[in-house]
């Protein structure tokens, strides 16, 4: 499921047309946010990112206004314990996919403005490197779907 | 003619070795060879600790007896492996059905601070009704934890006031003596786990 996407204008020195361009090269697939328990001031948003183009690309934050932060993060795993780090930017090769994915990277939404139910749509605001924008749409859900693992 | 035949007959035993063995391999049961499962035999002591569930009544050593028990550590500011790992709980109780009724899912939060008992009873029962949300003075998880074999530490601020917490992400298997009988190291498979529990909890009944 190819998630539909807006450009936005970009206000850098760079021509608009080359950014463009550059933002049109990636695709947002499946983007959802993990509905969040009751209480929960943190939530977590996945989505896949795939790079058509032949420049590697890097992902290096977002924004929404359903939240007054979010930052890149990966849960690490050493020795059976689980840590977060935060990322600065999250580089996708030429070509390439990078998933982001329970247990795994994950855009982490901080200071919700509003409680999230499933079923709700979320718009995220990707920022790339060299200052393009991709607003995408993630749906809460309870869980992940059922038969939706993507191995690699 | 006659060699094709043949070359078909080697086809054909070859399938079926192959779908013998894919079979076999299908059907093999046993946590042993899962490596996600670590089994500990004998089953490890436990020290004993009281914390508190949700409706403040204590949670030690005696509440581990008589039941199997599922624990994971986390704490509920954390966005990722936690609710990924209360969504497995979830998955798992759908699939063990009947034998809930002799076991327990136990949400330990390592972070008494930010989780009241009201808040980690909430975020538990989200999940499942059923799921308890258990916490208490550090000096208390410290002991249950070291006996476990892990630790836990507060860490990394994040913007806003808050931090993080690095923590097991392992789900522990507490049997109905109250000891340490098996280790799920993360990823959680779900469908998975629920194989070894059936297994582990069938082989020992009490």
């Amino acid at each position: 499921m190819i998630a539909r996407y807006l450009l936005m204008p970009c206000l850098a020195a760079a021509p608009v047309a080359v950014t463009a361009q550059a933002a049109e090269t990636i695709q947002v697939e499946d983007a959802w946010i993990r509905e969040a328990p009751p209480g929960a001031a943190v939530l977590a948003a996945y989505l896949t990112l795939e790079n058509r183009g032949d420049a590697e690309r890097a992902l290096v934050g977002a924004d929404s206004p359903d939240f007054g932060r979010i930052e890149i993060h990966a849960t690490r795993m050493k020795n059976g314990m689980a840590s977060m780090e935060q990322l600065k930017h999250l580089k996708i090769a030429a070509r390439g996919r990078e998933a982001l994915a329970p247990g795994g990277t994950h855009l982490m939404l901080m200071q919700p403005r509003r409680a999230l139910r499933a079923g709700d749509r979320v718009t995220l605001t990707l920022r790339f490197a060299g200052g393009a924008n991709l607003a995408t749409e993630a749906v809460v859900r309870r869980d992940e779907q059922p038969d939706d693992h993507h191995h690699h | 003619m006659n060699q094709r035949r043949t070359l078909f007959i080697a086809l054909g035993l070859g399938l079926t070795a192959g779908l013998a063995a894919a079979l076999l391999f299908l059907t093999r049961p046993g946590p042993a060879e899962d490596p996600g499962v670590t089994i500990i035999r004998p089953a490890a002591a436990i020290d004993a600790f009281r914390l508190e569930d949700q409706r403040g009544a204590a949670f030690d050593s005696a509440r581990l007896q008589g039941k199997w028990s599922l624990l994971f550590f986390g704490y509920t500011h954390c966005p990722d492996v936690c609710p990924t790992t209360l969504s497995t709980f979830r998955r798992i109780h759908e699939l063990l059905g009947p034998l809930n009724r002799d076991a327990q899912y136990v949400f330990v939060s390592v972070d008494p601070e930010r989780d009241t008992a009201e808040q980690r009873g909430k975020y538990a029962s989200y999940f499942n009704p059923e799921f308890l949300g258990v916490s208490g003075a550090h000096a208390e998880l410290t002991k249950l934890v070291r006996s476990l074999g892990v630790y836990y530490r507060h860490g990394e601020p994040t913007g806003g006031g808050g931090y993080l917490v690095d923590h097991s992400a392992g789900v522990f298997l507490i049997n109905p003596e109250g000891r340490m009988q098996a280790l799920f190291s993360a990823p959680h498979d779900a469908r998975r786990m629920a194989a070894a529990l059936r297994e582990i909890m069938g082989q020992k009944k009490s």
